[in-house]
């Protein structure tokens, strides 16, 4: 099993050791839309791995040898390779582990998927930004460019025909969005989808998705770890356990 | 000369037709350093193309059917798929086209590569402030001092894998990807930011060795003869350096 719902390691707590053969570990945090990305392919490929969650409030110093930069996701093999950035990370698992292909084959369509991928780019940022925005004048405008930004993606979805981003069937693409699309509720943007309806369907049906709803986390946990977090407690990262 | 010293199209010119079979078109700008990345690739791995240059400041009103914001680099091919950002395009030519693959099979170092190019990422940018700062008369001293800072992490990376080029003892795709905007320190007028850093200044002397970037190498003058008209706003800048 994932996993995933272990208390986070924090400054001070002993680095963990090697990696088990035979496992991958996912250096995560239960909240972490970046994360999620990885723990969805995992899940979606049937790779056996571990995770280990990081107080991203309280780093523990060991994390910064496992990345510089002190963010998760990270992987790490029993080789200590160790890959940053979760869309690599995402692009390693499929590659490196055999089972059904979440990039096509094809050069063109996996090309497609990128420039879908690029199309996105501005959402994260944006989600941030009016999470930590208080004043309801500057996020009234976000709201504004995010709803651009999904138009966008709704256009990208009715010019395809299909129910997902990379055709009929569910794939890479469609996970490495979804996490933001998750947290829409709990941040009270559901509004950004309202004149979206393919957006709206293409929801629904990522909910329907064995492994989406695995690492599904609910309204009410999230909202209890964005309070939180935006208080910078340490306690927000194990939030709910 | 090379295959894509041809006058750029703007407002007012016919469509190009459709891209006949076994051959990939590319939309590009002879000076720009993204689409160059995509130039080194098709050299690269010989693979047989046409070059369509865009007039950047005067695009023409079909371009924007081929990238929605009138971008450069783009990929047409002959089943008019349209393939861009310069990364993505790169990578589709190595999927796409046999022989030597510019990207190693191992997925673990496929992901190392990546992962540099993450590192990368501010260079682009702070090369052009440095450029537009200067042109313009300002002091860039900050700027350059932040380029310096990249330029270093790059340098500890080829320390300690200690090798002559980023992804081994090979070129391979992280060095073109890299490569248009070291060609351009010299005619930026910031050269002197890779003088801490002699490991870079190696890596650079080894890529002007090989035969794909020294086809490609623009001559200083004919780039700086660019970079004047380009900063007084005139749109034959992009054609400068061509004959008739």
């Amino acid at each position: 099993m994932s996993g995933g719902s272990a208390r986070s390691l924090g400054k001070g707590s002993a680095p963990p050791g090697p990696v088990p053969e035979g496992l991958i570990r996912v250096y995560s945090m239960r909240f972490c839309p970046y994360a999620q990305r990885t723990r969805l392919v995992l899940t979606a490929k049937g790779i056996r791995h571990e995770v280990i969650n990081i107080n991203l409030k309280n780093k523990p110093e060991w994390f910064f040898k496992k990345n510089p930069s002190g963010l998760v996701p990270v992987l790490e093999t029993s080789l200590g390779q160790l890959i940053c950035e979760s869309a690599i990370t995402c692009e390693y698992l499929d590659e490196a582990y055999p089972g059904k292909k979440l990039l096509p084959g094809d050069p063109y369509e996996k090309a497609c998927q990128k420039m879908v991928f690029e199309s996105f780019s501005k959402v994260p940022p944006l989600i941030s930004r009016i999470l930590r925005t208080q004043n309801k004048e500057d996020c009234s405008g976000l709201k504004e460019e995010l709803h651009k930004e999904i138009t966008k993606l709704e256009e990208v979805l009715t010019d395809k025909k299909t129910t997902f981003f990379g055709g009929n069937s569910l794939s890479m693409i469609d996970y490495l969005i979804w996490p933001w699309f998750e947290r829409l509720e709990a941040l009270e943007l559901n509004e950004c989808v309202d004149h979206t309806p393919t957006l709206k369907l293409w929801m629904a049906a990522m909910k329907k998705d064995p492994t989406v709803s695995s690492l599904l986390t609910d309204v009410k946990t999230f909202q209890g770890f964005f309070n939180l977090y935006l208080q910078n407690s340490p306690e927000a990262c194990d939030y709910g356990l | 000369m090379s295959d894509d010293a041809t006058r750029t199209l703007g407002k007012g010119s016919t469509p190009p037709g459709p891209v006949p079979e076994g051959v990939i078109r590319l939309y590009s700008m002879r000076f720009c350093p993204y689409a160059h990345r995509t130039r080194l690739v098709l050299r690269a791995k010989g693979i047989r193309h046409e070059v369509i240059n865009i007039n950047l400041r005067n695009k023409p009103e079909w371009y924007f059917t081929k990238h929605p914001f009138g971008q450069i680099p783009v990929l047409e091919n002959s089943k008019c798929q349209l393939i861009y950002e310069s990364v993505i395009a790169c990578e589709y030519l190595d999927d796409a086209y046999p022989g030597r693959k510019l990207y190693p099979y191992d997925p673990y170092e496929r992901a190392r590569q990546k992962m540099l190019l993450e590192l990368f990422y501010k260079v682009p940018h702070l090369t052009k402030e440095c450029l537009v700062a200067l042109r313009c008369g300002r002091d860039c001293a900050d700027l350059k001092l932040a380029l310096r800072q990249e330029f270093c992490n790059l340098e500890e990376i080829l320390g300690y894998q200690n090798t002559v080029f980023f992804g081994g003892d090979c070129i391979s795709m992280i060095d073109y990807l890299f490569w248009p905007w070291f060609e351009r320190l010299e005619v930026y007028g910031i050269a002197d930011c890779v003088n801490h850093t002699p490991t870079l200044r190696l890596w650079i002397a080894a890529m002007k060795q090989d035969p794909t970037v020294c086809s490609l190498l623009t001559d200083k003058n004919t780039f700086l003869g660019f970079l004047n008209l380009y900063f007084q706003n005139n749109p034959g800048a992009f054609d400068y350096g061509l004959s008739c």
